[in-house]
């Protein structure tokens, strides 16, 4: 098991990432990288960083960010831990999440809301990473 | 009839309740006289505004054998105490009578700024009665009221009617509420638009404003509305506006309209297409928010009060659908008059939709009429020899725009299509087709996609209504979490009817004020606003209340009426289930699902009346004299 938001979790996902066939044929057009941002809270004093550099169906770079100035890139999603979970857990659509004040989002609302399929294929990615959790 | 003046006849001074103006207008079209009606404050208090009070003046005036479409029935515009203020998203005004569509309670709201400048002029409402021998407007204006001659006006679309009434009144600031040819022929659906285009559009308003040979109210105003505490109000209201701004949603819809959400929608099974037939559309990225905001969007519009801004201005400059700067279409419209008919073309689409508009016909109800009409022409029961020569085929708009004019002027086909989907299946002999609850048409999310959607067509006062329980969003996960309404599975059928029951009740209550459903301000907030206009110590339980008894009321009426515990079903086509898709595999299991709502309700399954003991809790003992 990986705990969830290191490095060693973010180069996991992008492994999954990169096997799927169904995310290279849904995200084929998608141009874009993320900060996926796990809010501070009892288990995480600062907020996580994953960052995550997608582009047309493959990920080309992964890593946690101990630094968040490192990158700047053009979505950042926010949310706490208890909300990541239930993406993971195929509980919460993370598109879903956003328009439910479940997640923040800084980016182009406009591009994100037509990536529904691709979203659907990255979560099932991330359920493939055998993950732990913060109890 | 030459231009013809009629001064209301003004009793009122100060008012007295806070938050309301504390008049309606009582127009007798019949006898061409306009007057003042002090507000009744124990119904104010009771039902507090919108289609709530709407109801309850209604009851007072209607029988059994009220013709919706004869003068005898009356057709109320009606706001709320919120209305006009700095609410954010509280602007809103309804427009209620019995519907000529369904033979039910009939109610249809619509934002942009109509509703506070009837608020502004004077008046919480107007309540009209009678016909008119010519056609007439009404004018509203700053405390006074008048009939004017508006034969110059019948026969234009409600574009013109607008710009001509602007032109006349010599005002740019006047808004006009206005019917098209639809409501001049009396399309059993259609709709009334304001604001250039915002269509207060389902169960067929627009028809009763025809069948008085009233064209369009017209408002204009200076005044305010008096708030119990400006202070506590603003503080609250400015505390909802800085939520809204930081939310997600907010930008989502300001950016991509709510038809962002269509390739959304559309993956979960939620967006019909190709007449419910079909799963999911897989064009449905080309008539989308996103695709509209990256092509022919040229700006945003919103309505009073409003930081959304939701509303799309396209244009298009070139091709056979060449349109000036418009409304674009938003959700609703996109999915009937698109993936319903598999048209994947956006500028033809928003063609359609400023047809509609222009020609004042509900966009949701068109889209379902035609949708079937292409079912059964594909199906060989339908001939060109039906449909007038035309050619129905699955995503070709040219027909449509046809067949969308002729029903607007009731010509040939177009006016068995002007009576609906319901009469146009009955005529072929497939009732099990029409795809509608209690005569109104099904809106554009799949029952099969939601049980909670499936109990929202079966049990709304005004058939197959998506919003007197936006189901859809909460299944999605948008939960009321401080009114105890969670998230639940959408397919879970388990303990849902009890959950829709006080998502109904909130839902009505806040059609009381006249509320957005797009926007999630906290369900405190929302109180703190109505108890600082008004003064009225409401708690949250004190306005689940005031929905409830609102939905009893409506149901009251609606037994008063042709309401038929047998048509309380879904039509044998949503009993089958789609084999792709979001909502493969599922029915919902509607027996079920309506025992457990009845036992929510404490309503009678068999006859659909409310229990005696459950009027009496709400107060409404002159409804429980009436029902037993």
């Amino acid at each position: 098991m990986i705990d969830f938001g290191t490095d060693e979790w973010a180069k996991a996902f992008m492994e999954q990432i990169n096997r799927s066939e169904a995310y290279a044929e849904a995200a084929k057009t998608w141009e874009g990288d993320f900060y996926f941002i796990i809010e501070s809270e009892e288990h995480y004093p600062e907020p996580l960083h994953v960052y995550v550099d997608l582009w047309h169906g493959v990920c080309r770079e992964a890593f946690a960010a101990a630094d968040p100035s490192v990158k700047d890139p053009i979505f950042r999603m926010s949310g706490p831990l208890e909300n990541w979970r239930r993406v993971i857990d195929k509980t919460l659509d993370p598109l879903q999440g956003l328009l439910t004040r479940q997640f923040k989002l800084q980016g182009d609302m406009v591009k994100i809301m037509r990536a529904v399929k691709a979203a659907q294929e990255l979560v099932n990615c991330t359920a493939l990473v055998p993950t732990k959790f913060p109890e | 009839m030459g231009e013809r003046w009629i001064s209301s006849e003004r009793r009122l001074g100060k008012h007295t309740v806070d938050g309301y103006l504390g008049r309606l207008l009582v127009v007798d079209l019949t006898a061409g006289r306009v007057a003042e009606e002090e507000l009744n404050s124990e119904y104010a208090r009771r039902f507090i505004g919108g289609s709530g009070l709407a109801a309850r003046y209604t009851y007072d005036m209607i029988d059994a054998d009220t013709d919706p479409l004869g003068p005898e029935n009356p057709l109320i515009f009606m706001t709320g105490p919120l209305v006009g203020t700095q609410a954010p998203s509280c602007s809103r005004y309804v427009i209620c009578a019995r519907s000529p569509h369904t033979g039910l309670w009939g109610e249809s709201n619509v934002g942009g700024f109509m509703g506070p400048q009837l608020r502004f002029a004077g008046y919480d409402g107007i309540v009209i009665k009678g016909r008119a021998d010519e056609p007439v407007y009404l004018f509203v204006h700053d405390g006074e009221a008048e009939l004017r001659d508006a034969s110059q006006l019948w026969g234009l679309d409600t574009y013109g009617t607008q710009q001509a009434i602007r032109d006349e009144l010599g005002e740019r600031s006047v808004r006009a509420a206005c019917i098209g040819p639809g409501g001049e022929n009396l399309v059993k659906y259609a709709a009334v638009i304001s604001d250039q285009g915002r269509a207060a559009g389902r169960s067929g308003m627009g028809a009763v404003m025809g069948s008085k040979k009233l064209k369009a109210v017209v408002c204009r105003g200076k005044g305010s509305v008096p708030l119990a505490d400006k202070g506590a109000f603003e503080t609250t209201a400015g505390e909802i506006l800085a939520l809204l701004k930081d939310d997600v949603s907010t930008q989502v819809l300001n950016q991509t309209g709510t038809s962002g959400s269509a390739n959304m929608l559309s993956l979960s099974g939620n967006m019909p297409n190709r007449y419910f037939m079909a799963g999911e559309f897989d064009e449905v990225d080309n008539i989308s928010g996103s695709t509209m905001a990256e092509t022919i969007q040229v700006g945003t519009s919103g309505c009073f009060g409003c930081v959304v801004q939701c509303g799309r201005q396209v244009q298009i400059t070139e091709g056979p659908y060449q349109l000036e700067e418009t409304d674009g279409p938003e959700y609703e419209t996109v999915s009937a008059l698109g993936s319903l008919l598999l048209i994947d073309d956006l500028k033809a689409v928003s063609y359609l939709n400023y047809l509609c508009n222009a020609l004042g016909l509900d966009t949701v109800s068109m889209g379902v009429t035609l949708g079937l009409a292409h079912y059964l022409y594909d199906e060989g029961i339908l001939s060109s020899r039906d449909t007038d020569g035309l050619v129905l085929r699955w995503g070709d708009a040219e027909p449509v725009m046809r067949l969308i004019e002729m029903t607007g002027r009731r010509e040939g086909f177009g006016d068995l299509l002007a009576e609906g989907n319901l009469s146009l299946a009955r005529r072929f002999g497939v009732e099990d087709l029409a795809a509608q609850v209690h005569g109104l048409e099904i809106a554009m999310h799949d029952p099969r996609a939601s049980a909670g959607v499936t109990l929202s067509y079966l049990t709304s006062p005004r058939g197959a209504c998506h919003n007197k329980s936006d189901a859809y969003w909460l299944d999605m996960g948008r939960s009321l979490d401080d009114l105890g309404i969670g998230f639940t599975d959408r397919f879970e059928e388990e303990g849902k009817a009890a959950l829709m029951v006080r998502h109904q009740d909130w839902r009505s209550a806040g059609d009381t004020l006249v509320s957005c459903l797009l926007v999630y301000p906290p369900s405190e907030a929302l109180v703190a606003m109505l108890a600082a206009a008004t003064g009225w110590g409401f708690t949250i339980s004190d306005l689940l209340q005031v929905g409830e008894r609102i939905l009893n009321l409506k149901r009251a009426l609606n037994i008063r009426w042709d309401w038929n515990p047998e048509h309380e079903k879904l039509p044998s086509l949503f009993m089958q289930p789609l084999t792709e898709g979001g909502t493969a595999g599922y029915v919902p299991d509607v027996e079920k699902l309506l025992t457990d709502y009845y036992q929510a309700r404490a309503w009678d399954r068999k006859t659909g009346k409310p229990t005696r003991e459950k009027l009496l809790e709400l107060g409404l003992d002159e409804v429980a004299a009436d029902l037993y």
